[in-house]
């Protein structure tokens, strides 16, 4: 009976099902799109209006409206000691990027060197592991302001003089570790330990292990905690302002706010500071999605660094590491 | 063929085929013994030492940079005063005294400790308000993993942008009578320029939306990664047993985010509590807030009344700290 019935009303029954499941507009996702693009402008419209009011023309103010022409004049204040017949504050501006530059890389390496050790100590429970995990979240929740200032003191009472690179440098680290230290220890959570077992039962010793086949497998989080270091060592002006007679970057815009007059140029260093650090983060990112692009494998590259390419059937080697 | 001789030799193929597993077995077992052996000698030899070996240099860092500037001005705010070198090193409670006395409590340290919390506590609000709608859009409404990424880091981008250079961006085009905001609220009819609807030419106003705007990324962080985390079954099922979306965002939700707001919250109030220099250029030192304060103590080398400042500071923190962790049980959801 039921082998004869014909096709159709199948169909139709499909039909039915499919307009049964259709889901009803989502007003909610729509509304919060629009609440979420408000939220981005309150985010960078500040930014944005500072960046347009730096290709002001010579009667350019702090303020809209916008006095033309459009010029590169601002721009080249910075650069440049003399635009015009008007001399510029960019010696002092030259000066300050170049020691910005030099104590945000510095920071960049000592956060990267410090949180993987810190990270790795963590990769087992030890004895007073709960304590340690504080005094690291501390430094993350030490108020900037508040660092400076003990550091200064701590110094002090020392009777050593403070500096950009015994304190600063030192009091900015501090606040990079606790960012860098996570992201470490986030890689770890995510890597397979046996992968240094299969090293070691290859006959390769710890330091091979290390050398070959952990550090290729977690550079990404390091070159991250050297970016944590970087960016936020860049941008510091709270624990530095207290410690430091040479200005950074950030503390030449605040010089050039307590000069007489507010001119275009404050925008232009500001927008140019911001350009630096998001082009790092862009950087940082485009590294990431190439290296995801070409990802091997954890045995694939566990064979390649010990030289024993096709030597093991990856999938089987990988079947066994995981089981 | 065997089938004939029910007693013949049947057992032993039998047995060999037993024989043979057990010794590949035994191989096997053995194979795995060695090995076994020689990961646990690896682990045991020497862990403990490889370890601190790996924890030293952090904590030797942190504890010069960190643990010692904190314990310093605690130990400075105990010493005393003096003219020409800022403090020598004598015992005394005197900073304390001139800081907690009776008649001193409507002084000028206490106000600005009052304004600053003042300012502190919208912003955690505000930030908590105005965030979670963030958070909760990309973590329940976007649902290609690629937008989701892209739209985040979009959001968190400012971080790690100059908090200074924002507060610039800030302050000038945007506040003030002449700033854009005022601008724009007079091109629709709604201000003028001698009497601003939001008076925000260098005022508290000014500093506290501020605040909101440079720390609500560390409200929409926190929630958005356990918003991510919100097993969706569990909110069908909730759904399905005829909770409306308020009972449900408030039954399932809102408790599994709750750790995510305490942090988000700790992290806005402490740091906006120990704010100094966003404050001096939104304010151009109008407005002056604890970390004002105490700045100014240093910058006259008045080193122990500055420490103390500092010290009680740190207690108001610990205490809002303390309070917020109220709200949710940190130790058992983490």
């Amino acid at each position: 009976m039921e082998a004869v019935a014909p096709p159709a009303p199948a169909k139709t029954q499909d039909r039915v099902v499919t307009r049964q499941y259709k889901e009803p507009r989502d007003w909610a996702k729509w509304g919060l799109s629009i609440y979420f693009v408000i939220f981005l402008i309150f985010l960078y419209a500040p930014m944005i209006l500072m960046a347009i009011l730096s290709f002001q023309g010579y009667y350019g103010g702090v303020t809209f409206p916008f006095k033309g022409p459009v010029s590169l004049q601002w721009w080249r204040s910075i650069f440049q000691e003399q635009v015009g017949n008007q001399f510029t504050n960019a010696e002092a501006i030259r000066a300050a990027g170049e020691r910005s530059v030099w104590v945000s890389l510095a920071a960049g390496a000592i956060v990267a060197a410090l949180s993987f050790s810190l990270s790795m100590a963590f990769r087992r429970r030890f004895r007073g592991d709960g304590l340690a995990f504080y005094i690291i979240l501390l430094a993350l929740m030490t108020p900037g302001f508040l660092l400076g200032l003990g550091t200064q003191i701590f110094w002090k009472a020392m009777g050593e003089e403070t500096s950009l690179w015994h304190t600063a440098l030192g009091a900015n680290t501090v606040w990079g570790i606790p960012f860098g230290f996570l992201v470490m220890v986030a890689i770890w959570n995510r890597y397979d330990d046996h992968i240094d077992e299969a090293a070691r039962d290859l006959g390769a010793n710890a330091a091979t292990t290390f050398r070959e086949v952990t550090l290729p497998l977690v550079w990404t989080g390091l070159f991250g905690a050297f970016l944590f270091g970087f960016t936020l060592t860049w941008n510091d002006y709270d624990r530095t302002v207290l410690l430091v007679l040479d200005n950074t970057l950030p503390l030449q815009i605040v010089g050039l706010i307590q000069a007489a007059a507010l001119r275009p140029d404050l925008y232009a260093l500001g927008t140019a500071t911001t350009l630096v650090s998001l082009a790092v983060i862009v950087f940082f990112l485009i590294i990431l999605g190439v290296r995801s692009r070409f990802r091997r494998t954890p045995v694939q590259s566990v064979e390649e660094e010990l030289g024993l390419g096709g030597g093991i059937d990856a999938e089987a080697a990988e079947a066994v590491v995981e089981g | 063929m065997s089938s004939s001789s029910p007693d013949g030799p049947e057992p032993v193929p039998h047995l060999d085929i037993a024989d043979i597993k057990a010794d590949e077995a035994e191989v096997e077992a053995e194979h795995e013994r060695a090995l076994g052996v020689q990961r646990a000698a690896r682990k045991e030899k020497g862990q403990g030492l490889i370890t601190f070996l790996w924890a030293l240099p952090g904590f030797v860092w942190l504890g010069f940079y960190l643990l010692a500037p904190l314990v310093f001005i605690v130990l400075m705010s105990f010493w005393t005063p003096d003219t020409a070198k800022g403090f020598v090193k004598d015992w005394t409670f005197h900073n304390y005294g001139t800081l907690l006395h009776p008649f001193s409590l409507n002084n000028a340290y206490w106000k600005d400790m009052l304004r600053s919390a003042q300012i502190s506590a919208i912003a955690v609000a505000a930030c908590l308000i105005f965030g979670f709608p963030v958070a909760y859009f990309l973590a329940m409404k976007v649902k290609k993993l690629q937008y989701q990424i892209a739209l985040f880091i979009l959001a968190l981008a400012p971080f790690w942008t100059s908090f200074i250079t924002r507060s610039v961006a800030w302050a000038y085009p945007l506040m003030g009578s002449h700033g854009a905001l005022n601008q724009f609220l007079v091109k629709i009819g709604v201000s003028s320029y001698d009497h601003p609807l939001l008076d925000t030419q260098f005022t508290q106003l000014s500093v506290q939306l501020a605040m909101i705007q440079l720390y609500i990324l560390f409200m929409v962080t926190p929630i958005f990664f356990l918003l991510a985390q919100v097993d969706r079954h569990a909110l069908e099922a909730a759904r399905d047993l005829g909770g409306n979306w308020w009972s449900t965002f408030r039954e399932v939700v809102l408790p599994q985010t709750m750790p995510g707001i305490v942090i988000g919250s700790i992290f806005i109030f402490v740091l906006t509590m120990g704010e100094y220099g966003t404050v001096e250029v939104i304010s151009q030192g109008a407005v002056t807030t604890v970390g004002v304060y105490v700045h100014s103590q240093i910058v006259g080398t008045q080193y122990p009344q500055g420490a103390a400042s500092a010290v009680l500071l740190v207690f108001v923190l610990i205490l809002g700290v303390f309070a917020i962790t109220r709200f949710a049980n940190l130790r058992d959801e983490i």
